[in-house]
C-alpha cells in the first residue's frame, strides 16, 4: 500500500483572505497557503473556487497555473459546484506530480461529475449519499455501486480513480453514527477501493482545543480500517503526526527516527 | 488463452548520480523498475565496476593480480593501469594504510597518493577512507580539496562522521559521498535524510547499505537490498531512492575461503580461484539485490561480472 494522501483543505474560498485573493487574482495568500500546506505534508492541495458562476473557468485556470508553476506542479483537488470550471482547470493542468482530482460527485444532482472526471482521465471523489445523509451503511453501498457502475461504464479503473467518500459525521449530534462510517470504511477496503473523505467535519461544533484530539483519533481508527487519504488541515501538527505514525505501523512507509521530519 | 505480459510501471525511479568528468564519466542508477527486470523496461544506466588498488598498490599474493600489474611502477601506473583493466568503469582508491591502528599514513601522504592516482587515469575516481572515524574526517577534508573539480566519489560517510565529511567533500568542494549503513535499513534512511538536512541535494550522494560475503550473512544484505528497492520504487520513498554502491572485494577477500593456503586445505584448490569465486557469486547477488555499482579487485572477476552485465542489462 501506497503512503496515506493527505489532501490540504485550506484553500478555500470560505476563508475570507482566500475569498478576497480569488476575487483580486492576487496570488500571495494563495500561495503562501499552498506553502503552509506543502510544508507541513500535504500531498494534494484542494482549491475550491466556491460556486463561480460568473468566471469559474478563467479563475480555476488561473488558479491551477499559479499553484502548479509556484510548487513543482503540485497535484490539486478541483472543487467547485461549476463543472466547466473544473474543466478549464483540467485543461491547464500538469499531471507530472499526478493525476487532478474532481472534487466531488456523488449518487444524486452531481454524478455526471463522474462523467467529467473519465472524459477527462482525472480521479473522482465519489461521495456515497444522494441527498443528505445516508441512513445507514446499506443505503451507503447503493450509492457506491450506482457510481461504481456509472464509472466503469464509461471505462474508468475504480480501484485507482474513483476515491470513495463515506461522508464523515459530526461527532456532537451524530455520536451513534461514528461506528457505522468506519465498518463502511473497511467495507471499502475489503473491496479494493481507495477512500477519502471531509475527516474534520467529526469535529465540527467542538472546542478548538478538542478538535486536533478528535481528529486524529478518528483518522488514526479509520486508517486502520483502510482509509487511504483525507481532506484535512496539514497544519494541524497532531493529526499530521498521527497520519505519519499510523503509515509507520501500517507499514506503508519504511521507519526512520526522523520519520515525523519528512 | 495466450499469456498476456504486464509490465511493472512504477512512477518513481532511483536518481542518478554522475562521478567523474568528461567523456569516462560515470552515472550510477536511473532504473524505474527491479534490478535487472529488464522486461518491465529499459535499463536507464549499466551497472558500473569500480577497481580497488590501495595506497599500497595491489595485493601481491594473489597470482593473477600481481601478473596483471606486473611491471607497474609506483601509485600512478599501477592506477592506469587499474584503469585499462577490461570492464573497470572506475578506479577506487582505498587508502586503509592511513588507520591509525594500522601503517598509520599521514594525510599529506595519503593526498600526494590521492593526487597521483588522480592524474594518472582519465576515468573516474572513488576514494575509500580507512574506517576511523576521525582520521577519515580529517582525510576526506584534505583530499577532497586537493582533488577539487575531478568529482570524485568519497566512500563513506557514516552516521558518527556524515557531518564532516559532507561538509568538506560536497558542501566546500562539491565532490560526491557515499551514505554508509551497516545492513540496517532504518538507519539507511534515516542518514539519508540527516544528510538532505543539511541541504544537500540528492543528486551529490549514493548509499552503501553493508556487504557481506556470500556465505557469512549474506542473506541480510540481501533482505536489505530488496526491501530498499522495494521501498524506493512501490513506496515512491524519496530517502531511499540514491544508487547503491557496494563494496565487495574487501570483504570476499577477507573470508576463510579466500585466505587460506592450498597448503594449508589442500582439499579446497587454489586460493586464487576461491577468491575470484567469492568475488563473483557476491558481486552478482548484489546486482540482483539492486547494486547500482560494485568495487571488485581481481581481473578475471571484472572480466566476468563485466560481461554478466553487459548479457543481462
Amino acid at each position: 500500500m501506497g503512503k496515506f494522501v493527505i489532501i490540504g483543505e485550506r484553500i478555500h474560498c470560505i476563508s475570507p483572505v482566500i475569498k478576497k485573493a480569488m476575487e483580486e487574482m492576487d496570488p500571495g495568500p494563495i500561495l503562501q497557503r499552498a506553502k503552509e500546506q506543502l510544508d507541513a505534508g500535504a500531498t494534494y492541495l484542494d482549491v475550491n473556487i466556491g460556486p463561480a458562476e460568473k468566471n469559474g473557468e478563467e479563475l480555476m485556470k488561473w488558479a491551477v497555473q499559479t499553484i502548479q508553476a509556484e510548487f513543482d506542479n503540485v497535484p490539486l483537488c478541483l472543487d467547485t459546484a461549476n463543472r466547466k470550471a473544473i474543466e478549464a482547470g483540467i485543461s491547464v493542468y500538469n499531471r507530472a506530480k499526478g493525476k487532478p482530482i474532481v472534487n466531488s460527485a456523488d449518487a444524486g444532482d452531481r454524478i455526471e461529475n463522474i462523467d467529467l472526471a473519465a472524459a477527462n482521465d482525472a480521479i473522482v471523489i465519489a461521495l456515497c449519499s444522494k441527498a443528505g445523509v445516508p441512513s445507514d451503511n446499506d443505503e451507503r453501498m447503493m450509492y457506491c455501486q450506482e457510481m461504481l457502475e456509472r464509472g466503469m461504464e464509461l471505462g474508468m479503473d475504480p480501484t485507482e480513480d474513483m476515491w470513495f467518500d463515506p461522508l464523515f459525521l459530526v461527532i456532537k449530534g451524530m455520536q451513534d453514527k461514528q461506528m457505522d462510517v468506519l465498518a463502511f470504511i473497511q467495507q471499502l477496503s475489503d473491496m479494493g477501493f481507495k477512500s477519502t473523505g471531509g475527516l474534520s467535519n467529526v469535529s465540527n461544533m467542538t472546542p478548538k482545543d478538542i478538535r486536533p484530539i478528535l481528529d486524529s483519533t478518528t483518522v488514526a481508527m479509520a486508517m486502520y480500517c483502510g482509509l487511504t487519504s483525507a481532506i484535512v488541515n496539514p497544519c494541524d501538527r497532531r493529526l499530521v503526526e498521527t497520519i505519519k505514525s499510523a503509515d509507520i505501523i501500517k507499514n506503508n512507509a519504511l521507519y526512520a527516527d526522523s520519520f515525523l521530519e519528512i | 488463452m495466450a499469456f498476456k505480459r504486464t509490465p511493472q510501471k512504477f512512477s518513481a525511479s532511483i536518481n542518478e548520480v554522475v562521478i567523474g568528468t568528461g567523456d569516462k564519466a560515470v552515472t550510477l542508477g536511473g532504473a524505474n523498475t527491479f534490478p535487472l527486470y529488464t522486461f518491465d523496461g529499459e535499463a536507464k544506466n549499466k551497472v558500473a565496476i569500480g577497481v580497488e588498488i590501495t595506497d599500497e598498490g595491489f595485493d601481491a599474493s594473489v597470482p593473477g593480480i600481481a601478473e596483471y600489474y606486473a611491471g607497474c611502477e609506483g601509485i600512478g601506473a599501477i592506477a592506469k593501469k587499474a584503469s585499462e583493466m577490461p570492464g573497470a568503469d572506475f578506479v577506487v582508491l582505498s587508502l586503509e594504510g592511513a588507520d591509525p591502528n594500522g601503517a598509520n599514513k599521514s594525510v599529506e601522504d595519503c593526498v600526494a597518493i590521492a593526487k597521483e592516482v588522480a592524474d594518472a587515469i582519465d576515468c573516474p575516481l572513488a576514494v575509500v577512507g580507512c574506517k576511523n572515524v576521525e582520521k577519515d574526517t580529517q582525510l576526506f577534508e584534505k583530499v577532497a580539496e586537493a582533488l577539487a573539480g575531478k568529482n570524485v566519489l568519497f566512500v563513506s560517510a557514516r552516521e558518527e562522521d556524515y557531518k564532516g565529511i559532507v561538509a568538506a567533500a560536497v558542501m566546500a568542494y562539491k565532490q560526491k559521498i557515499s551514505a554508509e549503513s551497516a545492513v540496517d535499513i532504518n538507519l539507511a534512511k534515516q542518514l539519508n535524510v540527516l544528510i538532505s538536512q543539511m541541504g544537500i541535494s540528492p543528486e551529490n550522494y549514493v548509499m552503501n547499505v553493508g556487504s557481506a560475503a556470500a556465505g557469512y550473512g549474506y542473506e541480510y544484505v540481501a533482505s536489505t537490498l530488496d526491501r530498499v528497492r522495494a521501498a524506493a520504487l512501490e513506496q515512491n520513498d524519496a530517502m531511499l531512492q540514491m544508487p547503491i554502491i557496494t563494496p565487495v572485494a574487501s570483504e570476499a577477500w577477507a573470508v576463510k575461503e579466500a585466505v587460506v593456503s592450498e597448503e594449508d586445505f589442500p582439499e579446497w584448490g587454489p586460493r586464487e580461484e576461491r577468491g575470484v569465486e567469492m568475488e563473483v557469486s557476491t558481486a552478482a547477488s548484489v546486482i540482483a539485490g539492486g547494486a547500482d555499482a560494485v568495487i571488485l579487485r581481481h581481473p578475471k572477476s571484472v572480466d566476468t561480472i563485466a560481461r554478466l552485465i553487459a548479457a543481462l542489462m
